[in-house]
């Protein structure tokens, strides 16, 4: 079974952290490497991805030409995805555990991290129809 | 530059305008949609990865208790408007074509095979890793 670990962030969750002392930055990003080395040696990493901040995003739809039409990010939107994993495990036990040692990740305990775990659909094979 | 393409949806939508509420023909017009989109993606080096997400219904929010095993409680937050269905990673030249990609992806058949025209939230990737190396 494939899950999906999101992390998420508020609008300012960004500006605040580049705002971390040097040493709790250096400490969070390298719980990052070591978390999804760890899950690569494992065999159970998928894909790992960190976003931009969702002061970057935009919103795009196509008008009625097909045409791009462009927005900023929804107003209301509280939480923005910062980045996920994508894990291979044998049971939804095992995803919420590896959720729960991401949630882990050193910060300034302003905001606690937790991880929205989400099961990945079987999609439309890429090449077989 | 890689980007990611959020098909988000409006959460209370889900139930009643989701593809699972959809006469199946909708649905496999749909589908063969991304099958193509897909495709074309990968035909022109662009594609990266695709997944679609289970529901809202299944969503679980996990932090680590104080012993470290994971506390698990039912999603999504109550403050979400919105629901991520699925994303694309693509790798392309310029923003310009991942906003065109976006365009092409929103406007996907939906019911009645009329386009949904979804909004896609379009961010650049900053890391990737498939290997643990960052």
């Amino acid at each position: 079974m494939k899950y999906m670990l999101m992390m998420n962030t508020p609008r300012d969750g960004y500006a605040k952290y580049m705002s971390w002392p040097k040493q709790l930055l250096a400490a969070n990003t390298e719980f990052m490497h070591a978390f999804s080395r760890k899950l690569a040696e494992s065999g159970e990493l998928v894909s790992a991805m960190g976003l931009a901040s969702p002061v970057q995003a935009k919103l795009v739809r196509a008008g009625d030409d097909g045409k791009p039409v462009t927005d900023g990010v929804f107003p209301e939107t509280k939480e923005f995805l910062a980045g996920y994993w994508i894990v291979q495990v044998e049971s939804a036990a095992r995803a919420f555990e590896i959720a729960a040692e991401a949630s882990t990740a050193p910060g300034m305990g302003d905001s606690p991290l937790v991880i929205e775990v989400r099961e990945v659909m079987s999609g439309p094979p890429q090449d077989s129809a | 530059m890689k980007y990611i393409l959020m098909m988000q949806f409006p959460l209370g939508d889900w139930k009643t305008k989701s593809i699972h509420a959809w006469p199946p023909q909708d649905v496999k017009a749909h589908i063969d949609f991304l099958r193509r989109f897909n495709k074309e993606l990968n035909d022109a080096g662009e594609f990266v990865r695709t997944e679609g997400l289970g529901g809202p219904e299944q969503m679980k929010i996990v932090r680590a208790g104080k012993d470290g095993n994971p506390a698990v409680t039912d999603g999504p937050f109550p403050e979400s408007k919105e629901v991520l269905a699925g994303y694309w990673i693509i790798d392309v030249e310029t923003p310009q074509r991942a906003v065109e990609l976006a365009a092409r992806a929103s406007a996907a058949p939906g019911p009645g095979g009329v386009p949904l025209n979804m909004p896609i939230e379009v961010r650049p990737v900053m890391m990737s890793s498939a290997s643990g190396e960052i």
